[in-house]
């Protein structure tokens, strides 16, 4: 019966590929919303990430900086820098909160930068300086071309008015995007201008990290220091925590939505061939191997949904952030684990009404003309 | 193995209770035998299909026993009833129940999917089967480019590929025109005669008989003697062919004249044009 079934679905390529379309858009639906999130995700460690830090240092009781505060003296900016084993020193002031460009307000890391530390700011310019000096701002280039803003443009940071003096690659993010202002901008704004919130320490070569951590532990006080590991893993973990619930809620609906189409489909192929499934027990087929055959038929199609699935993920979706630049994707294999897994209750489900159906089949069916 | 492949005895089947109650078969007994074709012919609603899906294990007689090749199918399950009908009984339809999907030869393998041998085993007896029912060439169409005949010896060549002691042919002829129907009555009379099996057909077709060993007429659910003076030959007015105005049920009435008609395509025919028939004897 199996080989029916097969024969049966290959028969009507349109009806087959309709389909597995529409299971394929339910998988993509969820592929999507992971995808988003992820991207997103990614995007709030990507300032992290580009740092290139070997150790963080920050408040003691800090661990993140996604929605979190520190305050660091900056003396201690320059105790670290005198520790044995330390090659390079730089650090931020940081807030995160809401910037106003081109009157909408966007949730921002606002970044405050010493010259002395410019390498803490930018680390891809679309356009004019990296370095914010008093009463300037580096903006994501993704928002001016949202909003229209343009080199010489104000937005406004909490109370006061910068003038856009660059503009800045790969920091956009619906969530948080990075801001670049003055450290004394910032510090007057916070009333710490003699403070830091994070601190960038890079290693001499061969100095083991784990040591240097426990030297600046020691040597200053009242401090958190971390690896550039645990501190991205600690952010990126707390951005996922935050919409993960969000995606599983997603991932629940989608499932079931695909659940229903699969079980329509296999439904209607299963009603559509009641007159052949009763010849099929006429002729001496059990009606187990004929829910072998819906089985079959609603594996097959999950299968195709499921592979159609990815080949849209990684084409379709792939090319979404070309054409809508506020959107950060990251469609990653990993993302059709929980898919596949979902795919077999969603055949078994799908199946269960196929099966109702072909046991109410009466074989006498065979006789009517 | 028993020379009588099929005993019927009292069966009895009734359908609805009360008021509703149907007795469509009403204690018939038989015997049928190896080699034996055996023709059920009766008035519509007579219980001709009802006793055929009882005779093929389709339906479980409201009382009665059946055997088959010896077994008393009575006590089996509906697995065993599946995988009886699967080695022991061949059908043959009037609408050929063919899968739609499946090309000519994977219908005629289908059954034998159900076998031990499998489809393997039955490659040989396909080909033979193929050549027999002249469908060699038709192998791997799919049922939807076959013609009437084509169909019903497709459905003939399925019925047979498990080698069935048994075939059930329920109006085998009723879709084809006479000389199609002809040539499948002659298909099923050598399966009798060659292959030894025992041919049960139920038909409304008169001139099967001339071809049958036997004829059973069942009316009311039971089953009665058929007199030979009850034959009253007319001509199809669309093919010219002989039929029995007493038995067929294939007609129409036209102009207050009943036309009787040898299959349900020269009924069509006459519908479509019936003018151009009138002028052939009928039975008005």
């Amino acid at each position: 019966m199996f080989y029916w079934s097969l024969k049966t679905l290959f028969s009507e390529p349109m009806r087959l590929i309709a389909s597995a379309l529409a299971v394929a858009m339910s998988f993509v639906l969820v592929i999507f919303f992971s995808a988003v999130f992820e991207g997103e995700s990614d995007q709030m460690v990507a300032y992290l990430e580009k740092m290139d830090a070997d150790i963080w240092v920050m408040q003691k009781g800090v661990s993140n900086m996604h929605m979190a505060s520190s305050m660091v003296w900056d003396w201690k900016v320059d105790k670290i820098a005198r520790i044995p084993g330390v090659q390079k020193v730089k650090a931020i002031l940081y807030l995160n909160g809401p910037v106003k460009i081109g009157g909408k307000d966007w949730f921002s890391y606002i970044l405050g930068i010493k010259p002395e530390h410019q390498g803490a700011g930018p680390w891809a310019m679309a356009q004019g300086n990296a370095l914010p000096g008093i009463g300037e701002a580096v903006i994501p280039e993704v928002i001016s071309q949202l909003v229209g803003v343009k080199i010489g443009d104000e937005i406004t940071m909490i109370d006061r008015s910068l003038r856009i003096v660059g503009l800045t690659k790969g920091t956009f993010s619906m969530a948080s995007s990075v801001v670049f202002v003055s450290h004394h901008d910032l510090g007057d704004l916070l009333e710490g201008k003699d403070q830091y919130s994070y601190i960038m320490v890079n290693v001499e070569p061969g100095v083991s990290i784990a040591d240097l951590i426990e030297k600046i532990k020691y040597e200053v006080d009242k401090v958190n220091v971390l690896t550039n590991d645990e501190f991205i893993s600690s952010d990126w973990q707390l951005a996922v925590q935050m919409g993960a619930e969000i995606v599983r809620i997603m991932t629940i609906l989608s499932t079931i939505l695909a659940a229903l189409i699969v079980a329509f489909t296999t439904y209607s192929l299963i009603a559509r061939k009641r007159r052949e499934l009763a010849i099929a027990k006429a002729l001496g087929f059990r009606n187990r191997q004929i829910y072998g055959a819906a089985l079959g038929q609603s594996i097959i199609i999950t299968g195709f949904g499921l592979l159609l699935a990815l080949f849209i993920s990684f084409t379709v979706l792939a090319w979404l952030p070309r054409i809508i630049p506020q959107i950060n994707l990251a469609i990653r294999l990993h993302q059709f684990i929980p898919l596949a897994v979902a795919a077999l209750p969603v055949v078994i489900l799908a199946t269960l009404g196929a099966v109702r159906t072909v046991a109410k089949v009466d074989p006498m069916t065979v006789f009517r003309n | 193995m028993t020379e009588n492949i099929i005993k019927a005895r009292h069966l009895c089947k009734t359908f609805g209770t009360g008021v509703s109650k149907v007795q469509a078969v009403n204690d018939v007994s038989l015997e049928i035998s190896r080699g034996e074709m055996v023709l059920i012919m009766g008035p519509s609603g007579s219980g001709k299909t009802t006793l055929m899906s009882m005779l093929g294990a389709l339906s479980a007689p409201t009382s009665g026993e059946i055997a088959i090749d010896g077994i008393d199918i009575g006590t089996m399950t509906d697995s065993e009833l599946a995988a009886l009908r699967a080695q022991k009984i061949g059908f043959v339809f009037q609408t050929f129940n063919l899968l739609e999907a499946l090309t000519v030869e994977e219908n005629i393998l289908m059954p034998a999917r159900l076998t031990a041998q499998g489809l393997r085993g039955a490659k040989p007896h396909l080909e033979q089967l193929l050549q027999r029912l002249d469908l060699t060439a038709r192998r791997k169409a799919l049922p939807n480019t076959l013609s009437g005949g084509e169909k019903q010896r497709a459905a003939i060549a399925r019925a047979l590929i498990n080698k069935p002691p048994i075939i059930l042919a329920d109006e085998p002829t009723g879709n084809l025109d006479s000389h199609k129907g002809q040539e499948v009555m002659m298909i099923l009379h050598d399966i009798a005669r060659d292959d030894h099996c025992a041919v049960l057909m139920v038909t409304h077709d008169p001139r099967v008989e001339e071809i049958a060993d036997r004829v059973m007429w069942l009316e009311d659910g039971a089953l009665r003697d058929r007199k030979s003076e009850q034959h009253a030959w007319v001509r199809d007015s669309v093919c010219g062919m002989r039929v029995d105005g007493w038995t067929s049920t294939i007609s129409a009435q036209y102009r207050g004249r009943r036309f009787v008609f040898c299959s349900h395509r020269c009924l069509e025919r006459f519908q479509q044009e019936p003018e151009r028939y009138l002028s052939v004897d009928s039975d008005g």
